[in-house]
């Protein structure tokens, strides 16, 4: 029987265009308010450090230097890679690790470096994520993928954009109060509805941003938790999944099939249902995103995303609060952090330590993160519950 | 063929070339689309695959017959990577054939927006070193 694993601690850095930092500071400023907390260096007894692209920093084998940076000589590390789930991946494979017995504590950092390259060759670096043989000479960007699952949800659902335009302003209503976004400024509809195009139907504030950033947490073993906390989050579903590499290939574009694989397999893991959940983070890298990921996770019923939009279920004091740090949108989407953030922002609405009540969820015992790389092909959920 | 063509433009096959490619490129440059199909079970795939996937056997190419199509769905690329940006704007779509088969091309002839639905046909173009498949309205 697998030991229970929680989630002791968290750090995270400030997201922004960080003309200040590479991988290496950022990766430091995410660790540094854990080891004030007492968890110093020498407790970790191994750790996953992990960015999805050493294009953009040029850095190669990257754990090394990022271990070396913050303090971690002669314990074991390594990178995991999988896109923008490359954070929680990372979690998963410490979760086992600590699970099975061959660490009791494990420190999971992700990081990404993204603005020394242009917008043009970040665009680059993430279209060359799809077949290369295939879609790639198309000049099919990352949001070119989103943009064909919208057309399609459009003309299956008719939906029209102002939905999406709904969604951009509540990421940017919480982004606005979370001192770590990247992009913290409030958003009208209008200026949501005709932002510029950027590969219509999806528009610039559809878009997730191209952030430089860095999260991390330190998860534990149970008979070791209470060293480092009186509130630990239980890690108490896992749920993984994938979907077909090309994106013709799918037999919908309404919905992620590795998405709701990955949900079933988490909620069947914890033993609880999606009318459970007290609020989620989801993989909103476009608005669109984040309407079919209220599907996929079984909050809203195939197509009727739009009303619960409509209806601000999705909203701090709603029936199922819905990225309250302006999720990937506002606080933005450094590929390797995000899964971490994620896991970082659930921990901070456990505790009740949101920056203010305007963003604070109630009583959250049940928590989720549902992490998606690419577009679709790697999906990570995880459901945390409150220990105290 | 001596000479490498590309797939598209903004596209080195360098990487992706191997006989069986090189087969499907040079029917391209003769205007027949090829799809492969598996030599053991019979499964047919669009864009061909070497090996078939659910057998991994080997596929032989075999030239799509099918011509019409309807716009599955379609994006137009206003931002596009750094390798396409001097072609922005461009509309990707994914045609599906009556077979059920799918291919994703730019459609090169649009003089409105496109619908999903819409009626496409396979057409080809050739420049100095490009080849490729594209959709017509
Ligand atoms: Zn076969």
């Amino acid at each position: 029987m697998a030991r229970r694993v929680a989630v002791v601690a968290g750090g995270h850095s400030k997201f922004g265009k960080r003309f200040d930092a590479t991988v290496r500071e950022l990766s430091a400023e995410a660790f540094k308010p854990i080891v004030d907390e007492g968890i110093t260096q020498d407790k970790i007894d191994a750790s996953i450090l992990s960015y999805a692209a050493s294009q953009f920093s040029g850095q190669g084998a990257g754990s090394a230097l990022i271990a070396d940076y913050i303090g971690l000589q002669n314990r074991p590390h390594m990178r995991v890679e999988s896109a923008c789930t490359t954070g929680t991946a990372s979690l998963r494979a410490a979760w086992g690790m600590v699970a099975a017995g061959l660490y009791d504590v494990m420190l999971v950092l992700g990081v990404e470096q993204m603005n020394r390259v242009s917008s043009a060759m970040a665009t680059e670096y993430m279209s060359q994520a799809g077949d290369m043989r295939w879609e790639y000479p198309f000049g099919i960007s990352f949001p070119a993928f989103y943009a064909l699952m919208a057309s399609r949800y459009m003309s299956e659902y008719g939906m029209t954009h102002d939905t999406l335009a709904k969604i951009a302003v509540k990421s940017h209503h919480y982004g606005a109060q979370n001192p770590k976004a990247h992009l913290p400024k409030e958003i009208t509809f209008e200026e949501a509805n005709n932002a510029v195009a950027i590969c219509s139907p999806l528009n610039l504030y559809d878009c997730s941003l191209i952030t430089d950033g860095a999260a991390a947490v330190v998860i534990a073993s149970e008979d070791r938790v209470k060293e480092f906390t009186d509130r630990p989050m239980w890690i108490k579903g896992i749920g993984a999944g994938a979907s077909e590499m090309m994106i013709q290939d799918r037999a919908s574009l309404t919905s992620i099939p590795g998405a709701k694989y990955a949900a079933n397999a988490a909620y069947k893991m914890a033993g609880v249902e999606p009318k459970d959940i007290k609020m989620a983070q989801v993989h909103d890298c476009f608005t669109i995103a984040e309407l079919i990921a209220y599907e996929d996770l079984g909050f809203a019923e195939p197509g009727k995303g739009p009303e619960l939009v409509e209806n601000k279920e999705n909203y701090h004091d709603g029936r199922i609060p819905v990225n309250c740090d302006g999720g990937l949108k506002s606080k933005g989407h450094p590929l390797g952090a995000t899964g971490v953030s994620m896991t970082y922002e659930v921990m901070k609405q456990m505790r009740g330590e949101a920056e203010n009540s305007s963003r604070q969820i109630d009583d959250v015992d049940l928590g989720l993160v549902h992490n998606v790389g690419q577009s679709g092909q790697f999906v990570n959920v995880f459901i945390f519950e409150r220990g105290w | 063929m001596s000479e490498h063509k590309e797939l598209y433009l903004g596209y080195s096959t360098d990487k992706a070339v191997t006989p069986f490619f090189q087969d499907f490129l040079e029917a391209l440059e003769q205007e027949k689309l090829m799809k492969s199909k598996c030599t053991s079970c019979g499964a047919e795939y669009l864009p061909p695959r070497q090996h078939c996937q659910k057998c991994l056997s080997e596929c032989t190419l075999t030239e799509m017959t099918e011509k019409e199509a309807k716009l599955y769905s379609y994006v137009v690329v206003e931002f596009a990577p750094m390798s396409l940006s001097s072609k922005q704007p461009y509309v990707v779509a994914i045609g599906e054939f009556p077979s059920g088969l799918r291919l994703t091309a730019h459609i090169t002839n649009l003089m409105a927006m496109p619908e999903v639905g819409m009626p496409l046909r396979l057409g080809f173009e050739a420049k100095e070193k490009m080849v490729t498949y594209k959709w017509l309205v």
